[in-house]
């Protein structure tokens, strides 16, 4: 979930700040895992420790040497759940509410294979898919992958399209 | 049915020479006035079944050869159709015209066009002249041969289109229709085709099922 | 009549070529304030939008439900929209109030009020405040690369040429769909052989496009559209749910993107509703806000032909990339497609970003001539480089291009086609011959190029993408061909997707691979002597062209 105290912070201080000068401190440190913006972004040159491929490596143990003696493969160049989450906090403190959310959802994705990725999409879009064939595909995600964010939002949509004529006849 | 060449030359070399002249008085619903001497008369014929397989169906927009009687060019629609129906002909098939209501975006049309068609296959054509071949079997968006810039199409352009279109019923894989690009179509004429658009759309009837149209083309006087 | 001889030679300025209609509002063919925008309003109960700019929730097509439940800020909004539009207007453009409060109210604004708002302001109004509004504070500029043949060798070298003329994005797309994989690959090492950190993408349809991005072969994705009415969306084969999923699908790759929109889309589907072009742009820019995409490519984009025939219309391209910026997003500000056939015309519009400065001024500039442009041609393209470059000297203003000098750019040209050959060697890939290599370096376009068997490329390109080769394979294959620091590049622009930093809004990657995003980047604009100014360096990088007559040319 999103965390709604810190956005309420945050736009309580710029509300706070209307028509003075702006304010010269850093921007708010985040509530929960306590990641500041100004001193922590970028992750890759501020906070390396932070980061880790899929197979636990840091990024620079992903040298051309390492790549060239086959010891790393291409799936190690992928993003965990874990770091898409950190970028998420650094969106919210920046006070981007909706691409922390975006971020939040994409974390629970990262573990569905990509045809499967491109499978849900289709079956997204308009006209592809009956109320039912929507709502097994949110249960499969909640179930199966933990993706209990996307689980909600495509039920959501399975009552949007339902509501606006958009299902599959 | 046999095509006459020289006739078809003499009706291009009419509408090509009579181009830019100003309309003549708005004629009655469902006929064209092609050019001198030449009018296309398109007559409501019940809803269009399936079709036999030796045929290609042409997909016209709701508005085609009725409300607008032209291309974006100013082609008559008479030779439009006139040419598409030839070039299919050419290659020994029958052509067979049905007018679409319920959509004017192309993709749709013509792919309503190549459900209805015998051999699968279908021309799809706008009024303004835009125009692709579909196929039954693909996505409605996707297409065989897509001709997105109405303003360089001319008469001969639309012959091929009939031959290639009849070719794929044939279960050929002929060389696509050179597609030529201008880059300053968008400048000139995106608005002109945006209103054509808008025109035909207004005339878009949600639910409304193709209809079979017979074709004739009459001499004027 | 006697024809009056100037009228004939006005009639025959390039700017009678260009297709002007009058107003029909009836059917949305209007740039901004149709008779049928709603009024602004929002009416919350509980927590959730029960009625918006006039339209009660039981009534919410999809997009306005969209809006409403994701892209409105509700603690904020009932504060806003009791605001005089007036006064807001004027914030905009007030150099004493920042970037930061604007950006706070116009999250509780509704698409109405936003377009009230904005259309309080003319165009160097407009201008003021996109300079203020931007996300990030140094400006930057995208390019198309791209060939009428899908000619590698040329597309290597022609990238290369772009990265060291200071595009920080370059995109690519096909004239045959199947040439795809080889468009990327031509572009990821010629960008990088050019200057390390260059972002690529090449447009095609969703799913092959997240594909390539997949594979390691393209970092960014942007033509992903939306549209501003429900019909047209459909149309278009997507509803906001899917577009908001395809968006997070992207992040979960650790691939950046942004989506595409741009005045003038409805109509020219035929759906406006009869509402003016900017309002459903506004909607366009709040679905993107709500499904939390870090940016927006708009300005119209390739519907330009139409705003460009109204009254007013260039004006709203410039106030939907001015409102995409009030929310916050990265903008990608178009001019992108040939707009004119006069040349004072394409470049008036073309300042409305470029004296402002953008995230990206065109999205993109067309790195080869437009004869070779896929996109159906640029407002402006190579043949306009020493023209943009000039601009920037005469005005002082920063359009994100460099001057260079010709050995620079046939050396880069050269290493970054024989780069290629390396790597099409390597992978087993048709062989590019040294002749195509000595022509590409040499060429201004793919008339120059000698020809290559299409047949067989395709099928390799086939073949590569079922073979499943990635960007680590190109890497592995440039450093075994002694292209070390190129393939260092590659593998740096890999590892990007594992941190994940160049997620964040607005971000480029330098030359030494610092992710420069409006995170750590932040535009910092307050008026005079504040935000980006143009100087040191790279202030002589652009008054030193080297055209400009040097008195010591003068000494024997």
């Amino acid at each position: 979930m999103i965390d709604e105290s810190l956005v309420q912070q945050v736009v309580r201080e710029v509300l706070k700040s209307l028509g003075r000068q702006a304010p010269e401190e850093k921007p708010a440190p985040a509530v929960g895992g306590g990641l500041d913006p100004a001193r922590d972004y970028p992750l890759a040159t501020q906070r390396p420790e932070l980061v880790r491929t899929p197979g636990g490596r840091r990024l620079d143990e992903l040298t051309l040497e390492r790549v060239m003696s086959g010891e790393i493969t291409a799936d190690e160049f992928r993003i965990t759940p874990e770091t898409l989450r950190l970028q998420a906090e650094i969106a919210a403190a920046v006070g981007r509410r909706q691409l922390a959310e975006n971020l939040r959802r994409a974390a629970e994705l990262t573990a569905i294979p990509d045809e499967r990725i491109l499978e849900i999409y289709n079956a997204l879009r308009p006209y592809r898919s009956t109320k039912a064939e929507l709502l097994a595909i949110a249960d499969e995600l909640e179930s199966r992958y933990g993706a209990r964010i996307n689980a909600a939002f495509i039920r959501e949509a399975a009552e949007v399209y339902e509501r606006r004529g958009r299902l599959k006849a | 049915m046999e095509i006459n060449e020289r006739l078809i030359e003499q009706i291009v070399t009419e509408v090509l020479r009579a181009m830019g002249e100003p309309a003549a008085a708005p004629p009655a619903p469902a006929t064209a006035p092609a050019a001198a001497g030449v009018e296309l008369v398109l007559e409501e014929k019940g809803p269009a079944g399936q079709g036999p397989a030796d045929e290609v169906v042409i997909g016209v927009g709701p508005a085609f050869g009725t409300r607008l009687r032209k291309t974006i060019v100013d082609i008559p629609h008479a030779v439009v159709l006139r040419e598409l129906m030839a070039g299919i002909e050419e290659e020994g098939l029958k052509p067979r015209v049905v007018r679409v209501r319920h959509t004017s975006d192309l993709g749709f049309i013509g792919h309503t066009a190549a459900r209805l068609s015998g051999s699968g296959i279908a021309v799809g054509i706008q009024s303004r002249g835009t125009t692709l071949i579909h196929q039954r079997d693909l996505q409605p968006l996707n297409n065989l041969e897509l001709f997105p810039q109405s303003p360089v199409l001319d008469p001969e352009t639309y012959r091929a289109i009939g031959r290639n279109a009849a070719r794929y019923a044939k279960g050929q894989v002929p060389e696509p229709v050179p597609v030529r690009i201008d880059q300053m179509a968008r400048p000139k004429y995106q608005a002109k085709a945006a209103i054509l658009h808008l025109k035909e759309t207004e005339l878009v009837q949600p639910g409304a099922p193709p209809v079979e149209l017979e074709v004739s083309f009459k001499p004027l006087n | 009549m006697k024809r009056s001889r100037r009228f004939e030679v006005l009639a025959a300025r390039p700017v009678n070529q260009d297709g002007f209609v009058v107003e029909w509002p009836e059917v949305g063919l209007i740039a901004m304030n149709s008779p049928n925008d709603p009024q602004p309003g929002i009416r919350i109960e509980q927590g959730r939008v029960v009625e918006l700019d006039g339209k009660r929730r039981e009534d919410f097509d999809m997009i306005d439900q969209f809006i409403a439940d994701y892209a409105i800020d509700l603690d904020v909004a009932p504060r806003v929209m009791a605001m005089d539009s007036v006064t807001l207007a004027r914030m905009l453009v007030d150099v004493n109030v920042p970037r930061e409060e604007i950006v706070a109210l116009t999250r509780g604004m509704t698409p109405a009020k936003i377009v009230e708002v904005v259309g309080h302001l003319n165009v160097v109004e407009m201008m003021m405040a996109l300079q203020k509004m931007r996300a990030r504070r140094t400006p930057s500029n995208q390019c198309h690369v791209t060939n009428l043949r899908d000619n590698p060798v040329l597309l290597a070298a022609d990238a290369a040429e772009a990265a060291v003329r200071g595009f920080d994005e370059q995109e690519t797309t096909v004239g045959v769909v199947r040439y795809a994989p080889f468009n990327a690959l031509a572009l990821l090492v010629g960008s990088q052989t050019g200057r390390g950190g260059v972002l690529t993408q090449c447009a095609l349809e969703e799913a092959t496009e997240l594909l390539l991005g997949m594979r390691g072969l393209t970092s960014y994705a942007e033509t992903i559209s939306v549209y501003g009415t429900e019909q047209v969306f459909v149309d278009g084969d997507d509803t906001p749910w899917s577009k908001a999923f395809l968006a997070s699908a992207y992040a979960s790759r650790g691939l950046k993107m942004r989506f595409t929109s741009g005045t003038g889309s409805e109509v020219q589907m035929g759906y406006a509703e009869g509402k003016s072009m900017l309002y459903l742009e506004t909607r366009c820019v709040m679905i993107t806000k709500g499904a939390g995409v870090q940016g927006l490519q708009n300005g119209s984009i390739s519907c330009i032909g139409i705003p460009g025939a109204v009254p007013s219309g260039i004006r709203a391209v410039l106030a939907e990339n001015l409102i995409t910026t009030m929310l916050d997003l990265e903008v990608a500000s178009g001019n992108d497609q040939t707009f004119s056939h006069s040349d004072i015309r394409r470049t008036a519009r073309m300042l409305m970003q470029m004296l402002p400065g953008t995230d990206f001024i065109f999205s993109g500039f067309s790195a080869v001539p437009n004869y070779d442009n896929m996109f159906a041609g640029s407002n402006f393209d190579a043949e306009d480089f020493d023209d943009y470059l000039i601009l920037q000297r005469d005005l002082m203003v920063d359009g994100g291009l460099r001057p260079v000098r010709e050995e620079e750019i046939l050396a880069v040209r050269r290493r970054a086609a024989q780069a290629l050959q390396a790597v099409f060697r390597e992978l087993g890939l048709p062989p590019i011959e040294d002749e195509e290599v000595e022509a590409a370096t040499y060429a201004h376009g793919s008339k120059e190029m000698p020809p290559r068997k299409v047949a067989e490329d395709l099928q390799a390109a086939q073949e590569m993408l079922r073979r499943g080769v990635t960007g680590l394979d190109v890497v592995r294959a440039l450093a075994k061909h002694g292209y070390q620091d190129i393939a260092e590049r590659v593998l740096n622009m890999l590892k990007q997707r594992v941190s994940g930093d160049y997620l964040q809004t607005s971000a480029i990657i330098t030359a030494d691979f610092r992710v420069l995003s409006a995170v750590n980047d932040p535009n910092d604009y307050r008026g005079p002597n504040t935000g980006y100014r143009l100087s040191g360096a790279r202030w002589e990088e652009i008054k030193n062209i080297p055209q400009a007559i040097r008195p010591e040319d003068f000494d024997v």
